[in-house]
């Protein structure tokens, strides 16, 4: 195998890699119980939720969607299901809007650059538990009462836009800029610009921004918990779940969980991919 | 004053176009910073506050006293709690760097479709909640889970172990399963940047894998691993979920000593002032390391 990719590359490695096949193939054994240890906890939560048994786990008494069932038809867990999926679209959308001008912004030159960068970066450095303790606290203060729209949106929208900006910033710096320079001579006036072309050339990236977005916000727990009113995201119902009463749907909800981002996430790289083809494809 | 900076600082670089970027720079930075500095500076700078203050059976009320910090000292459990989470963060942090080098090396050296497979299977975990990623090791170490029924139908045991689960041990699973990716992925990224000819000359001059790797490796891809390091460092320090979910009375951490404070004992001052305690020695290593490495190495993957 070593060997033939080697050759195919028409590299002389191959005399050399030769001694140390052992090595190669400890490195493939290892990657193969790497993977395995990755996915196989989730391979087998998923084949848990189709179990046939009131009592979740093994022994397999059969396959049915009964599970799934339970929480399609639970008001509370659809409930849940869909405050998580209105606030990550709002916090994608609010995240991904700022953190474009900032993007644009950071195209100039300016004095306090460093300063605002470090300023987004605060909430991924902040540890998550006091992400979520500092709202509690000042909205506690205030008399604000927790709720999806008010502390739970806000929490959310402040863990997104940092990664929203590093989504972004690169699509925007690395962005060959002749065509806007061209318009900007012929007079097109800057909003003309950033409708017509700007925004066109980055549109992938700003999608695959607002996907990963929505993703991280339906996935966030930890500051949500501390966040939340009578209102619950998917994660926090989960989580109440298991340390409640562990009911038999956990697990289909668990698979619900897993797959959601998940799938959001896979578009948003499939969106990155197009963005970089498209910047690749316009550099001179 | 503003359109002065704005339009000196926009002066085309050595190497940049000649034309300005559309837009002012403070008017499109202007939103986002707002947002910050009133929903997360402003609130970091009340908790501070408040982590002087005074909290008893009849509410927080402003003070200001040194009591609670002072707390740390005098109560043992809470100087306890802190050496035990930074000695559970450091331990993690180390195994998931031996259990990610290799992987990142693995996956440096991948060409072709393959590599774009093993890679976005590296990435996708990322997307998914880390809340069923700990629970998973419920069914698999609990009573009636995977390990008890395998070992229990092989003959092995007679009757269920119990100390699979709720201790210190499966913190370090749970937190190294969730966490060790991101300590694979800046290694790896790290070891893409290395030329591979410096590694076909050194074996070509009869360098052995270890020569190669202590001397070549490890010197390059040193930002990545530091990089990785104080990631998972830093998600250690603060793991609450795994810790509550699988560690039990003897497996807890700062994380939830602090959330404690907030949903059963009310003690808001005390847990100010503990979320302080975790603040600091989660992002002091980043900021030491940040300055030696460059912050936005750290983040932006050396892209400015």
């Amino acid at each position: 195998m070593t060997a033939r990719a080697a050759a195919a590359d028409g590299r002389p490695t191959a005399a050399v890699a030769s001694p140390y096949l052992g090595y190669r193939v400890a490195l493939w054994v290892y990657a193969a119980v790497f993977y395995l240890i990755l996915y196989g906890p989730l391979v087998m939560i998923a084949v848990l939720s189709f179990n046939d048994s009131e009592i979740s786990g093994f022994p397999f008494r059969g396959f049915s969607l009964r599970w799934y069932g339970t929480v399609f038809t639970s008001p509370q867990l659809i409930a849940s299901l869909g405050n998580s999926f209105a606030v990550g679209a709002l916090a994608a959308l609010a995240a991904t809007s700022m953190a474009l001008l900032l993007a644009l912004g950071f195209r100039h030159a300016f004095r306090a650059k460093s300063l605002v960068l470090n300023l987004i970066l605060i909430p991924i450095v902040i540890p998550g538990i006091t992400g979520g303790i500092v709202l509690l606290l000042s909205f506690g203060y205030l008399g604000v009462r927790p709720s999806l729209w008010t502390t739970v949106l806000i929490g959310h929208i402040n863990w997104v836009l940092p990664f929203a900006f590093l989504t972004l910033y690169p699509r925007l710096h690395g962005f060959d800029r002749t065509l806007e320079e061209a318009a900007m001579d012929l007079g097109a006036r800057p909003w003309t610009i950033f409708t017509h072309i700007v925004f066109p050339l980055i549109r992938p990236g700003v999608v695959a921004t607002l996907l990963f977005s929505f993703s991280l916000s339906f996935d966030e727990f930890i500051r949500t918990i501390f966040l939340t009113g009578f209102d619950r995201t998917i994660p926090v119902q989960f989580w109440t779940m298991l340390v409640n009463v562990v009911a038999p749907e956990i697990t289909a909800m668990a698979v619900i969980i897993i797959l959601i981002p998940a799938f959001t996430a896979l578009v948003g790289f499939a969106y990155l991919r197009q963005a970089r083809r498209g910047e690749r494809s316009a550099a001179p | 004053m503003l359109r002065r900076i704005a339009g000196r600082a926009g002066a085309p670089a050595a190497d940049g176009p000649a034309v300005k970027p559309i837009g002012r720079p403070y008017l499109l930075v202007a939103p986002a910073v707002a947002w910050l500095l009133v929903f997360s500076i402003a609130p970091l700078a009340f908790m501070v506050a408040i982590s002087f203050w005074k909290s008893s059976i009849f509410g927080t009320k402003p003070d200001f006293q040194f009591g609670n910090y002072m707390r740390l000292f005098t109560d043992p459990l809470y100087g306890n709690m802190v050496l035990k989470t930074l000695r559970i963060a450091v331990t993690a942090t180390v195994i998931a760097l031996l259990i990610s080098f290799p992987i990142a090396y693995f996956l440096s050296t991948r060409k072709g479709l393959w590599k774009g497979v093993f890679v976005l299977m590296l990435f996708l975990p990322f997307w998914t909640s880390y809340v069923v990623r700990t629970f998973v090791w419920i069914p698999i170490l609990g009573r009636n889970g995977v390990i008890n029924q395998t070992l229990h139908w092989l003959g092995l045991i007679d009757a269920p172990l119990d100390w699979l689960l709720y201790n210190e041990g499966v913190v370090y699973v749970g937190l190294i399963y969730v966490y060790t990716l991101y300590m694979t992925l800046p290694i790896y990224l790290s070891l893409e940047k290395i030329d591979p000819r410096l590694i076909e000359a050194a074996l070509d001059l009869g360098a052995r894998p270890f020569a190669v790797f202590f001397r070549i490796l490890l010197p390059l891809c040193w930002p990545g691993v530091l990089a990785g390091s104080i990631m998972v460092f830093l998600l250690a320090t603060s793991a609450y979920v795994t810790p509550q979910l699988l560690g039990g009375p003897s497996g807890i951490m700062l994380g939830n000593v602090i959330a404690n404070q907030f949903l059963a004992n009310n003690n808001w001052a005390m847990g100010a002032t503990l979320s302080i305690v975790l603040i600091t020695i989660a992002v002091v290593p980043l900021l030491i390391v940040g300055r030696w490495i460059g912050m936005r190495q750290v983040f932006l993957g050396g892209r400015e």
